[in-house]
């Protein structure tokens, strides 16, 4: 995805692949020096979703609010990612950072978990299992709604 | 025969908690229906899929929270608390939702895996009667939860200035548009607790004393003209309705508590007669 392209306000329906973690795992991250999985270039979802049904690819799955990691964003930057997907407005100092690093923000539509899930066709856990719907997991989607919220010039939808 | 109560108990409870983590509710559909700002085809699509899934409108499917109106002639060989616990990991077990609940706040914060301990408050009434009311609210509304002391010479606008500055300032996270829950007077948790019960209000109930109904709809249009709106992307309403609680405070105090619900307002209702 060319990040730098993608203006504020604008919604796009975006394909492939996004790497899902929220507070608890980005703590643990914080301690390593080395990510210990590889996120350069990943889009990073902060979303811990809900039990599979059976027969079901992934369960109900949607943003969290994403201020709450906005002390992570600048290590997620350092270890590659290029864009974070959550719900609300977010510190200035994240529309800094994405200026600086060239990278965006984007939103997805919040409390429509039933809805988003039927965009997921691949699941699986990558890492710190035990943290639960909080552990690194990885997902392939499929015309996921997105809006961008801060473009790679620090412009902001809010 | 007291078993069979409590049996019954809890299978009405497990309902009304399927069907608030389910069906959207029939006061707010009308609000979903009618908005055509950004993500709107997505927000309709979700309550038709939920439904006919069962999977739940979000994944957050809370940390649920119980008010009790309990009558003194109502027995129960049980405590409530594990009544209703039993009744929440039961449906939380069997169901696509997610255990949201963590051992302990701060030291590990190991995942409890069956969504209790429920948070239950009792409140004792005269009567035979047990009238239940439920939240299911998630984290996000939850963080925008606030109390603010007030001086007790306070007039009606410190009021509302106080609860439209903290939605301006925070709103478009919670998921709007929002019901807004008031606890004015008490101590400083009664007036958490009564912000947190007005939420299981009606969105068309409004105070019966005309100064609180006026207050309510006051505040009411001064956060809908911040237009926070949907999902904070300024389009449509930011709040569908503000109930005001209030009870007896001291001479030295006005406290003003503040809860919010989100966009689906969760909730439920169960009675029961002996």
């Amino acid at each position: 995805m060319k990040v730098e392209l993608l203006r504020a306000g604008e919604f796009f329906l975006y394909s492939g692949e996004m790497i899902i973690m929220r507070d608890a795992a980005q703590k643990r991250l914080s301690a390593y020096e080395k990510c210990p999985i590889d996120l350069k270039d990943k889009i990073v979802f902060y979303a811990g979703p809900a039990k599979a049904s059976p027969g079901n690819v992934i369960g109900a799955i949607g943003p969290t609010t994403s201020v709450r990691m906005d002390c992570y964003l600048e290590m997620l930057f350092k270890f590659g990612v290029l864009a974070t997907v959550g719900k609300g407005i977010r510190s200035k100092r994240v529309t800094g950072l994405c200026e600086d690093y060239r990278r965006v923000y984007l939103i997805a539509p919040s409390g429509c978990a039933a809805a988003l899930s039927q965009c997921v066709i691949r699941h699986e856990i990558l890492l710190f299992e035990d943290l639960q719907s909080e552990s690194i997991q990885r997902i392939e989607v499929e015309d996921f709604p997105l809006i961008v919220a801060v473009d790679s010039d620090g412009c902001q939808l809010f | 025969m007291n078993n069979m109560i409590e049996e019954n108990l809890k299978e009405m409870i497990k309902q009304a908690i399927i069907n608030a983590n389910t069906q959207i509710s029939e006061e707010i559909k009308p609000f979903i229906d009618q908005y055509n700002g950004p993500f709107s085809n997505v927000i309709k699509d979700n309550y038709r899929i939920s439904r006919s899934t069962g999977l739940p409108l979000c994944q957050d499917t809370g940390m649920v929270e119980f008010f009790c109106f309990l009558g003194v002639n109502f027995h129960l060989k049980r405590p409530l608390q594990v009544i209703l616990d039993e009744a929440v990991s039961e449906v939380y077990s069997v169901s696509p939702y997610r255990y949201s609940t963590v051992d302990d706040p701060l030291f590990g914060r190991k995942n409890r895996l069956d969504n209790t301990p429920a948070v239950v408050h009792i409140i004792c009434c005269a009567g035979g009667r047990l009238d239940i009311r439920f939240l299911i609210k998630g984290g996000g509304s939850e963080n925008l939860s606030r109390l603010f002391m007030l001086s007790p010479s306070a007039a009606k606008e410190d009021v509302a200035n106080r609860v439209v500055e903290h939605i301006a300032e925070s709103g478009a996270r919670s998921c709007p548009p929002l019901k807004v829950g008031i606890g004015l007077g008490g101590t400083s948790e009664k007036a958490m607790v009564l912000s947190k019960l007005a939420l299981t209000s009606s969105i068309y109930k409004h105070h019966q004393d005309p100064h609180y109904a006026s207050l309510e709809e006051e505040i009411k249009e001064r956060i809908n003209s911040l237009n926070i709106g949907f999902q904070g992307l300024g389009s449509s309403i930011t709040c569908y309705s503000t109930h005001i609680l209030t009870h007896p405070t001291h001479i030295a105090t006005l406290p003003l508590a503040v809860s919010v619900d989100c966009y689906l307002c969760r909730t439920g209702s169960v009675t029961f007669e002996s």
